[in-house]
């Protein structure tokens, strides 16, 4: 199984850091300060900025670079302040004065806990920043939030902005170097339009449109061009798949121009590949199959307040049973209900009118028809013809749809009938 | 007698008045009280499926009405799993019920067949049709469930419960039509065919006559052959497939089922408890699943999507592992 690209080709030094020059060098003089064991004035810096630009890539890439260890925290890890205090605050304090071990502590989402359940987590933030002896990283997309004002006076403000086009393809370049790929600069281009500046839903996308394939050409540009809502899609997915809160994998629909319907189903289909663990697995299905029965409550009371409910229920329980990963960059795929209902439509139609023309004959829904006439129907047309023959007459249906009943023998035989000349597989399901 | 003989048995040994209905005496008796006065009230048939809702509809209008309570106009059926909107209701009903009533009768009967499939939205509909018409047309109502049929119809209707058929009861009536057609069947033979059937004629009769359609002397392998081909072995091949963990495979092969077959959600999941018992888990892990089929069984009748629900038994059945 491939890796994942976004993570082989994360920087791992600073200079490999995309775009952002001097936020990237702020940084670097702010950890210098400590690193010469005077730390700075603000003990803390906020890297803020739209997604994948690089902020918590600058962060890995500068520990990694010059020795620390990486003490992570996100807005999942922790509610309220005791947590906050019992995972970054013993970090913070644990001085790191023998110059053994050096940590940076990563706090990422920080918008994501100024929420109302994560109670005093702020508050207790704001002490900790006052008090650390460790560096203190925070990551935010939207640092304006009033919530984070007590905070922000207390930061290195550094802005990340959305990448150039042209650091884009750049990087994108180097990627297919390395993986010896054959791609236009059209497709690039495209790429990196598509991205708006950000840069590793461009590395993902084109590792998913690359599929394993050494040579990419512009046609890909045209299933680009026309899937539009499939990249929408993908997005979406990816979020949901990697949200580290329920929050997280409920906003990754906002602004999806794709119905809930076709979503869901996106997620059912997608599941099995994306959650290797069977235990995760059941619970990503209950979920999804709870939220099912919250969207069948809306439509049949017409309750359209419960969707409130489907939406994170299905999203966030997806992305918090995922527990475990799969080892390697699994591809999203077109969900297989929609691949299967269009293979099978000529069949189903047929079988459908079998079915409308029993049901008109014996008081019958034609779903009644379907699942308790049919088969006993295509039963009698395939082992006595004669009497298939005159059902058929009676329930008057056409030479086809007698021919398609009968065929289910055939198709059943099959194997066993290998041998023989197989004189009437062709007229099998016509 | 030709045409006769081209009948699906299904329809040639459908009961034709009130007297032929086997094993609903009560129900049978009160109706027969209704025809003697003629006061007859909306209905509410209340039943499993196969033991004689429909045909005890028809049987009433024609007992009422005379063979030709159909063509005449006097009765209408439609099956509301079919038309199950609230535009039904409004259009089809509507006309139907308001049409002044032939032949000195003085009012017609609507037969709404699996009203229970009727949306909520099309039961309150359906509600006020019945008081705006009464006094023009009468309304027999069948349904699998009562529970789903909303309370101001029920409150408005003489509720019949039909009775599940009895082994003897199923017996006595494949023997009839065995002797009818001129077969021979070995008790042991019909008795199977029982036991598949649950009770259900409309099953019992299907498979007598696919039976009948590759031998005339029906025994037990006979009726195995056919069953082999109807229900294909499919529900064990999904819960196995399951289990050893091929979770995709298992799902692609439920909506076959469902969406291809048309079987219903209902019957798949009946299988599926049948099965459940002999799988080869511990007996904790059986009781985890039967658990959590019941709620997926009652999620569905509750309106849910049956696939989805399925598969979260599934993935739950993956979890287990086989002793």
């Amino acid at each position: 199984m491939a890796e994942i690209w976004v993570e082989k080709y994360r920087p791992k030094r600073v200079a490999e850091v995309v775009g952002n020059k001097q936020s990237v060098q702020a940084f670097v003089e702010w950890m210098r300060k400590w690193e010469l064991g005077k730390p700075p004035e603000k003990k803390a810096v906020l890297l803020y900025g739209p997604a994948g630009v690089g902020k918590t890539s600058l962060v890995l890439a500068y520990a990694r670079e010059h020795g620390y260890d990486v003490v992570e925290v996100n807005a999942s890890d922790w509610r309220d302040e005791s947590r906050m205090k019992s995972i970054v605050g013993e970090s913070s304090l644990q001085a790191t004065l023998d110059g053994t071990t050096k940590k940076i502590i990563l706090i990422d989402e920080v918008d994501g806990i100024a929420g109302r359940e994560d109670a005093g987590g702020i508050a207790a933030l704001r002490k900790i920043i006052d008090e650390t002896r460790t560096p203190l990283a925070l990551i935010a997309n939207n640092p304006w939030d009033p919530k984070l004002a007590s905070i922000r006076d207390r930061c290195l403000m550094l802005e990340f902005r959305r990448l150039r086009k042209s650091e884009v393809i750049a990087r994108l370049r180097e990627i297919a170097k390395s993986e010896g790929i054959q791609v236009s600069d059209k497709v690039l281009q495209a790429l990196a339009e598509r991205s708006e500046g950000d840069l590793r839903s461009a590395i993902n996308d084109f590792q998913a449109i690359t599929g394993g394939r050494k040579v990419v050409d512009e046609k890909v540009l045209e299933v680009l061009g026309t899937r539009n809502r499939v990249k929408q899609i993908f997005d979406a997915l990816r979020m949901v798949f990697n949200a580290k809160s329920i929050r997280a994998a409920r906003a990754a629909l906002e602004g999806l121009e794709v119905d809930l319907d076709m979503v869901y189903v996106w997620l059912l289909d997608n599941a099995p590949q994306q959650i290797p663990d069977p235990e995760d697995f059941a619970d990503a299905m209950e979920a999804l199959a709870r939220a099912d029965v919250f969207l069948a409550r809306v439509n049949k009371k017409q309750q359209w307040r419960l969707i409130r409910y489907a939406v994170p229920i299905m999203t966030g329980g997806v992305a918090v049973s995922r527990r475990h990963k799969p080892s390697g960059f699994v591809k999203f795929a077109f969900p297989s209900r929609i691949r299967l209902m269009q293979q099978t439509s000529r069949e189903r139609e047929v079988r459908k009118s079998i079915a409308a023309k029993i049901a008109g004959k014996l008081h019958l829904s034609t779903a009644k028809a379907m699942a308790h006439m049919l088969p006993y129907i295509s039963f009698i047309a395939s082992n006595n013809p004669e009497e298939g023959k005159k059902l058929a007459e009676y329930f008057e249906l056409t030479a086809s749809e007698l021919a398609y009943l009968s065929g289910g023998k055939v198709e059943k035989e099959k194997a066993k009938a290998a041998a023989k000349p197989a004189r009437r597989t062709r007229r099998r399901r016509r | 007698m030709e045409e006769i003989s081209r009948l699906p048995w299904v329809e040639k040994y459908r009961p034709k008045s009130l007297d032929e209905i086997i094993n609903q005496e009560e129900v049978v008796s009160s109706l027969k009280n209704i025809l003697r006065t003629k006061a007859v009230p909306h209905m509410l048939f209340a039943g499993p499926p196969g033991v004689g809702k429909t045909a005890t509809a028809h049987a009433f209008a024609r007992d009422l009405f005379g063979d030709r309570y159909i063509e005449d106009g006097h009765f209408l059926e439609i099956n509301a799993s079919d038309e199950r909107g609230i535009q039904t209701i409004r259009e089809k009903v509507k006309m139907f019920a308001r049409q002044i009533p032939m032949g000195g009768y003085g009012f017609k009967i609507l037969f709404l067949d699996e009203s229970d499939q009727l949306t909520d939205d099309a039961q309150h509909a359906f509600r006020r049709v019945m008081e705006q018409f009464s006094s023009t047309c009468r309304f027999i109502l069948a349904a699998n469930y009562s529970n789903r049929i909303i309370e101001p119809i029920q409150s408005r209707c003489a509720v019949f419960r039909f009775r599940p058929l009895s082994k003897a009861d199923v017996i006595k009536y494949l023997k009839k039509i065995v002797e009818n057609e001129g077969l021979e069947a070995d008790d042991q033979a019909l008795e199977v065919i029982y036991d598949f059937s649950e009770g259900d004629m409309r099953k019992a009769i299907n498979i007598l006559q696919a039976s009948a359609s590759i031998a005339k002397k029906i025994d037990e392998k006979v009726v195995y052959q056919v069953m082999g081909y109807v229900s294909r072995g499919e529900v064990r091949k999904i819960l196995e497939l399951a289990l050893s963990g091929k979770f995709a495979d298992a799902r692609d092969e439920v909506r076959r089922i469902l969406y291809v077959q048309g079987i219903m959600p209902s019957d798949l999941i009946s299988a599926i408890y049948r099965e459940l018992f002999y799988l080869d888990l511990s007996e904790e892990d059986k009781l985890d699943l039967l658990d959590l089929l019941g709620e997926v069984d009652y999620r569905i009748s509750e309106g849910a999507t049956p696939e989805v629900q399925l598969m979260a038994f599934l993935a739950r059945l993956a979890t287990k592992r086989k002793r």
